[in-house]
């Protein structure tokens, strides 16, 4: 692994290089970084020669070898969607969840029955409140699910509210998040900085499909010059190739071609290579093409008992992800990576390239399959 | 107790330059003195105001050097004896009103005493205010000792009431803040009766004519400059150089020759009336020496009107050597010092001279360095100011967008260093804070997207921030107000102001209500405990996410030495040993490293914090900031 290092190394290679996801690993551990209206702030200057803050960022010394060993036992894992055993589409059963989700429901539905089954004691989930501003939350019960379901489309410093909880009485947590998160999640729960961390509860993980985020002061300027945004409900991006922003406000839906909100996307999200949270207990993302239902994907044993339950108690209907789904799926995660490799490669310092991957692992990246601009 | 009312004709009393102004103003008859408090003038009226009931006078604080000078001109213009006091800077807020005034003239004895502070030991200029004697075509003297401080001011009321004229005395910071031993003179045993003549209105029309008035008053004062034993010489009958120097250069000058042992070569002529020249004493000192040394601190003013005097009267003086500021003898900054003279007559008579060993001044440090507490500039332990700076720092941070935040003058100035987290990024005037923030204010139409914050003290909101907030009502500039109130006029020493319901005299009075005051601008206005960090950030943040209209938010904590003397310490504060992890906290000594309050002491033998008990004023607020809450308030 790569040497850790402190705050000053992560506000030189990552928070003043544009490089942070706002994922909230690095915040409320100390009192000089905070998580604030969906930023990190640098409050102040600490010279600590090694610090959590830079060991858990999902931009510092990233070993995918070496994470995927930890995870599945296996260095090498298939390139194209990471690791797993099974792919398939699926939808909630309840209606007072799909009346709520983003699409089926699915994440809302695992989660509450993770936690009245007694899987795990409590969830850390992200929920958009006031403002459209998100930010952790942690919930015990499904109606506190249920707040939490649907997408924000703005990165969420939710990680933070892991950090500082609080977790009073909880056991197991489960996580949900993008995959930045999915990937400072396994970074903390292997830091060895502290040994009460609660990352260390983490007992399940489920990670969302992304292929960016919004930075939240900019998107909200552009809101504000344009939209009545305090009466904006819920927000949602319709798939290739139409591509638009819809906003369902208290007085009608209104619409932004992606393109006009693609300068607010977080300059972070440029260097990811990751669509699908390869490192969870499974996966879930939208199947585009099919409204209404999830694509899920499941990676431990963790993930498909979860699953198996669900099937079990009726909480989800599920079906095969058809073939030409399952590759424009693979399409997008290859091209995520070509691109954040690529743009990696053209960064002059070295010290800047956090990802360290195999050169197998490179070569199935370039030689992956090809699409079109999206 | 002030010494300076001590009715004993002939006795020598011990007493600090600007105490021996006040007993010369006293000795004069003064009736109403008034200034606002500023370094190094403030304990002329401080004194005067201890003294006040008993001597029958009225003394004030006034609210800023303007309306001193006008209560202190009221008093003149009814016949009575007026004086008003202020350092350099005050004298630019009162030279409006001067300006007119010297025009309209006056009555009884009126005298400003302005303190200079060359080096700016205690000022953020260094400002020779001699300059507003010429442009005011104003009487000026400048005292050089003790005794004669105190005989100046005394003459100055006469000279005043004889020309009809403002005098001002010119003080510096060795001047009034030394002390020495002065012959008391007598009292007056009876005061004047106040009465405004309404027959002749007091005007400055016709300007053109006041003014040649005015030259004609001056031309007189030229005439009562001569003879007076303000102007001395000493030394030789015809010297090879002649010193021309005044007010603390005179000190230094005696000191220099004296230690040189060039008594018998050195001339010193001294000006106590330095504007209008005292032509005749001059020209007789000018006609001792083909080479004059100019010794006077801050500006070459005597240097530049006696070079003009002279090339006036070249066909008597014939031509001279001058030595001066022009020539790059005498530094063009700074306090002089004998050291300074020194060197300049070592090399100009060669003499040698070993003040002493090279290496003692460093040896002096060394041998002394133990003895003073390594201390930055800074706020006093418990300081509200440290408090306000820490939440305005964070909600700044928190914010995002790069706020900043226009400060003036007050103990809150060193919010521009260490000791207020750098927050602070500009300083000039008085109430400038909130002045400049006007303009960054309305800046937003030329694309100016940073949150803009003024911050002010409580005294100087009173002084010079009103007419700013008014202005940024009228025009609907846009920023965050900070008024700093902590009951306390505290950078000069805790003088009373209009919020502290006490006057200078001790009166009760009902205090003037800040926030009242801002809430009938119909500006939107909060308080705040700073010590409360989590709701002064919290309404820190709000009021800056408001980017419409100015908003005031007034910080209200007490200055800690005034609560300290009144009440003592809010809480008892200790660290508790087995709650602070040390270097194992993770915190990286945030309380010692960036808080930094000196009560607050970092014990490298243990690896933990603790609290310095000697100086801590238990305001509590490192408790709030410990993450480890290690940092415990008990009851006093």
């Amino acid at each position: 692994m790569d040497q850790n290092k402190g705050f000053r190394a992560l506000a030189s290679l990552v928070l003043g290089r544009d490089l942070c996801t706002t994922c909230g690993a690095c915040a409320w551990i100390c009192p000089y970084l905070d998580a604030f209206s969906a930023r990190i702030v640098r409050l102040h200057d600490c010279d600590l020669a090694e610090g959590r803050c830079y060991a858990h960022c999902p931009r510092t010394g990233l070993e995918l070898s070496h994470l995927n060993e930890k995870r599945f036992g296996l260095r090498d894992v298939p390139v194209k969607l990471g690791f797993y055993s099974k792919i398939l589409m699926a939808r909630a059963q309840d209606p007072g969840v799909l009346e709520r989700a983003q699409t089926g429901g699915v994440v809302s539905s695992l989660v509450a029955m993770a936690l009245e089954e007694g899987i795990v004691d409590a969830a850390l989930l992200t929920r958009v409140g006031k403002d459209l501003l998100p930010s952790g939350k942690i919930a015990t019960s499904r109606e506190e699910v249920l707040e939490c379901a649907g997408s924000s489309y703005v990165a969420s410093p939710s990680l933070a509210t892991l950090n500082r909880g609080p977790w009073d009485g909880v056991g197991r947590i489960s996580v949900v998040g993008v995959p930045c998160q999915v990937l400072a999640l396994e970074k903390m729960k292997s830091c060895d900085l502290i040994q009460d961390a609660p990352a260390r509860k983490v007992v399940l993980s489920i990670g969302l499909f992304c292929t960016w985020a919004l930075s939240y002061g900019p998107f909200i300027n552009f809101l504000r010059q344009r939209i009545p945004w305090e009466t904006v409900e819920s927000m949602d991006i319709s798939p290739p190739p139409e591509r638009i922003l819809r906003l369902k406000t208290s007085d009608g839906t209104r619409e932004f071609p992606v393109e006009e909100i693609r300068p607010f996307i977080q300059p972070a999200c440029a260097f990811c290579a990751d669509m699908s949270s390869e490192l969870a207990d499974l996966s879930v993302g939208t199947v585009e093409g099919e409204p209404g239902w999830n694509t899920l994907i499941l990676r431990t044993e963790a993930g498909e008992s979860l699953l198996e339950k669900a099937i079990t108690q009726g909480i989800l209907e599920v079906k095969a992800l058809p073939a030409d789904y399952l590759e424009h799926l693979v399409e997008a995660s290859i091209l995520k990576k070509r691109r954040a490799l690529e743009r990696l490669r053209n960064m002059e310092e070295k010290e800047f390239k956090y990802l360290k991957a195999d050169s197998s692992w490179l070569e199935a990246v370039e030689s992956g399959p090809k699409r079109g601009e999206p | 107790m002030s010494l300076i009312k001590t009715d004993a004709p002939g006795r020598r009393l011990l007493l600090m330059g600007n105490e021996a102004m006040a007993r010369g103003a006293l000795e004069a008859g003064v009736e109403v003195c008034a200034a606002y408090p500023g370094n190094p003038s403030s304990e002329i009226i401080g004194c005067l105001s201890q003294v006040a009931e008993e001597m029958g006078i009225y003394v004030e604080w006034s609210v800023n050097e303007k309306v001193a000078l006008e209560v202190a001109a009221a008093a003149s213009l009814a016949g009575l004896r007026g004086l008003a006091a202020m350092k350099q800077n005050g004298l630019n807020v009162a030279s409006d009103f001067l300006l007119n005034l010297n025009l309209t003239g006056t009555k009884g004895g009126l005298v400003v005493v302005v303190c200079d502070d060359p080096s700016a030991l205690s000022s953020s200029n260094e400002e020779d205010s001699r300059a507003f004697a010429r442009l005011a075509d104003l009487p000026l003297l400048e005292p050089s000792g003790f005794q004669e401080a105190k005989e100046m001011t005394k003459w100055a009321f006469e000279l005043s009431e004889e020309l009809g004229l403002p005098c001002l005395i010119r003080s510096v910071t060795r001047v009034s803040h030394a002390r020495g031993n002065v012959e008391l003179g007598e009292l007056p045993t009876q005061r004047r009766r106040a009465h405004f003549d309404t027959s002749k209105p007091i005007l400055p029309v016709p300007v053109v004519w006041a003014h040649r008035l005015l030259h004609q008053k001056l031309a007189k004062c030229r005439d009562r400059f001569h003879g007076s034993g303000f102007n001395q010489y000493r030394g030789p009958q015809r010297p090879e150089l002649l010193i021309l120097t005044s007010g603390a250069g005179f000190m230094y000058s005696l000191e220099a020759v004296s230690n040189l042992g060039l008594g018998d070569r050195v001339g010193i002529a001294k000006l106590g009336t330095t504007w209008p020249l005292p032509e005749t004493f001059l020209k007789e000192q000018l006609a001792r020496s083909q080479k004059v040394l100019f010794v006077e601190e801050v500006d070459p003013f005597m240097e530049s009107n006696v070079k003009g005097f002279a090339a006036q009267n070249q066909t008597q003086l014939g031509p001279k050597i001058f030595l001066g500021k022009s020539s790059g003898t005498i530094p063009d900054i700074g306090e002089l010092t004998p050291d300074h003279l020194i060197k300049v007559l070592r090399e100009l008579f060669d003499v040698r001279y070993q003040p002493r060993p090279q290496a003692y001044i460093q040896e002096a440090m060394e041998a002394a360095s133990h003895l003073a507490p390594p201390r930055t500039l800074g706020f006093c332990a418990g300081c509200p100011h440290r408090a306000t700076y820490w939440a305005v720092k964070k909600a700044l941070a928190l914010d995002g967008r790069e706020g900043f935040v226009l400060g003036d003058i007050g103990c809150y100035s060193l919010g521009m260093g260490p000791a207020g987290f750098f927050q602070m990024k500009t300083l000039h005037a008085m109430g400038s804070g909130a002045g400049l923030a006007n303009g960054f204010g309305q800046l937003g139409r030329f694309g100016l997207d940073q949150p803009v914050l003024a911050v002010c003290g409580d005294s100087t909101f009173y002084h010079a921030a009103i007419p700013a907030l008014v202005n940024a009502k009228y025009n609907g500039s846009s920023f965050l107000m900070l008024i700093l109130d902590n009951r306390a006029t505290a950078m000069t020493g805790f003088q009373p102001h209009p919020g502290t319901g006490r006057t200078a005299m001790g009166e009760t009075v009902d205090p003037i209500d800040i926030e009242g005051l801002c809430r009938a601008l119909g500006v939107q206005v909060k308080s705040v405990d700073p010590f409360d960090l989590d709701s002064t950030v919290e309404v820190l943040t709000d009021f800056l996410r408001q980017e419409k209209g100015v908003r005031v938010l007034v910080l209200k904590q007490e200055c800690a030495l005034v609560r300290g003397k009144r009440q003592g310490r809010l809480f008892k504060i200790r660290v508790d040993q087995d709650r602070c992890l040390g270097l194992q906290c993770g915190c990286n000594r945030l309380c010692t490293r960036v808080f930094r309050c000196p009560g607050l002491v970092w014990d490298s033998t243990s690896g933990k914090a603790t609290v310095d008990d000697a100086i801590c004023t238990g305001c509590g607020v490192c408790a709030t900031i410990c993450p480890a809450s290690a940092i415990l308030k008990e009851a006093v």
